[in-house]
């Protein structure tokens, strides 16, 4: 029999040492791309931006065809938000001025609020679809660095998981495990703030999971919606994430899981905002030099 | 020029792949069907039907060279389409000794070959806890739309490929490196 003659044999073996040893490089816990990485991630996504801009032109027509079809019906509706909105946005200006009034007045100048949004268009999406990744167009020369939240203009989409010089992987919360939570809060008007993680994504309903932290009675209700919480001290408080949909208690019965049904389209969005958390600057530099 | 064309084909697949699921219709992405692309694979099994002869492996070495490509841009851990393309491609080189290289042969080893490349990705990921899924929902959630999607890419690349593959290969038997 030629088929496994000893070479062929051993050359697979070798194959089967070289994989594992691979996995077992890429699996373990790193930070940083490898610069061999980093190069092939660069040339890559700068051919990926070229081809990129002809193929969303045609797509974008194709979608502009479509949205023209239903321009009537939205315009309808768009403007009797736009009405609310006015009186909206009157309140919030003197909120706001209020605000900044009384933090003058007590000398705080930085909120876990305030972020630097840095742009991005995403430029490829990962075909492997197990591995929920996106590519964009922004990397460590823009500032961008790994554990940055991203989001849309709906709401948080995901995180930054690793940078090369001018390309980075995002993780979408789709792909989330528990190797990668999130803080999250549902703020309520007295001090019973309800704090959890999300802590994963379900594919049968299609929600995140929003594990409550706190021993809590205090009922979840639906449609509450779920914001990013400064105390995971990665993001700045308050990005949207989702609604709640329904809560159940998780599988030992030990504590209350909410399903959570996520604010952005995970599918579907090709412009992103990096959110570098202006506050934790400092933090972050020191913490890494410490790491080294 | 002719050496530099596989290797432009094969990176320009490569990037397609990262556009593909922004091509396809929403609706299929957000569904519970799991479409993935393997047409950088599909070229790499009208290589190795067309253009390998019995002795040469290129379509071999491709495979290790643009499945450790795909892994570092797209996935993030290194070696697993790798090796599964480049076993899976010496398996339909093996094949294709004992059949003849045409139109049927392609089609019949395209449609083994995504399969077994998809089961042994399957069975990788799920061996290092990536992938939480039962086979059966695998099978038909994953491995059905993947194989007859790209069913479908096979066929729309054979008018344009095949004849070309198959003059190369022959150039390349009698030693005209140029073209």
């Amino acid at each position: 029999m030629q088929f496994f003659r000893n070479k062929r044999l051993f050359i697979l073996l070798i194959g089967f040492i070289v994989l594992v040893s691979l996995i077992g490089y890429s699996l373990t816990d790193r930070d940083k791309l490898s610069t061999a990485e980093k190069f092939i991630n660069d040339a890559v996504g700068w051919s990926q931006s070229i081809i990129h801009t002809p193929v969303t032109f045609i797509t974008d027509i194709v979608t502009n065809i479509k949205d023209l079809k239903n321009t009537y019906d939205e315009n309808q509706l768009l403007k009797e938000q736009l009405s609310q909105y006015k009186t909206l946005v009157y309140e919030v200006q003197e909120i706001e001025e209020e605000n900044e009034e009384l933090r003058d007045l007590i000398g705080i100048t930085e909120s876990a609020r305030d972020y630097v949004p840095i742009q991005a268009t995403v430029i490829s999406r990962s075909p492997e679809r197990w591995v929920e990744q996106v590519t964009i167009n922004k990397g460590e020369q823009d500032g961008v660095r790994s554990n940055m939240v991203v989001i849309t203009a709906e709401g948080m989409v995901g995180k930054v998981q690793s940078t090369s010089e001018f390309t980075s992987t995002l993780q979408l919360l789709t792909g989330f495990d528990q190797y990668n939570r999130i803080s999250a809060t549902i703020s309520r008007d007295d001090e019973n703030d309800i704090f959890g993680m999300i802590e994963g994504f379900d594919e049968e309903t299609n929600s995140l999971i929003f594990r409550i932290i706190e021993e809590s009675e205090k009922d979840l209700e639906e449609g509450e919606l779920v914001v990013s919480s400064e105390l995971g001290g990665e993001y700045p408080a308050g990005l949207p994430i989702g609604t709640v949909k329904e809560v159940v208690s998780d599988q030992y019965g030990l504590t209350r899981i909410a399903m959570v049904d996520p604010a952005a389209d995970m599918y579907d969005f090709r412009n992103v905002i990096v959110v570098d958390r202006a506050l934790a600057e400092p933090e972050e530099s020191s913490d890494e030099e410490e790491e080294e | 020029m002719k050496r530099l064309l596989f290797p432009l084909i094969l990176f320009l697949l490569t990037i397609l792949e990262g556009l593909a699921l922004e091509l396809l219709p929403p609706d299929l992405v957000m569904g519970n069907l799991l479409i993935v692309p393997h047409w950088v694979f599909a070229f790499l099994v009208y290589m190795a039907v067309f253009y390998d002869k019995d002795s040469t492996y290129h379509s071999v070495v491709y495979a290790l060279l643009f499945g450790l490509l795909i892994d570092a841009v797209y996935t993030g851990i290194l070696g697993v389409y790798m090796f599964s393309y480049a076993l899976v491609i010496y398996i339909v080189h093996g094949m294709k000794k004992i059949l003849h290289g045409n139109f049927y042969v392609l089609v019949l080893l395209g449609i083994v070959g995504i399969f077994l490349a998809d089961l042994f990705i399957y069975f990788i990921y799920s061996s290092i806890g990536l992938v939480d899924m039962v086979f059966e929902d695998y099978i038909v959630h994953r491995m059905i739309p993947t194989i007859l999607s790209n069913l479908v890419f096979i066929l729309l690349l054979y008018p344009m490929t095949a004849k070309h593959l198959a003059r190369w290969g022959r150039e390349q038997l009698t030693g005209s490196s140029t073209l």
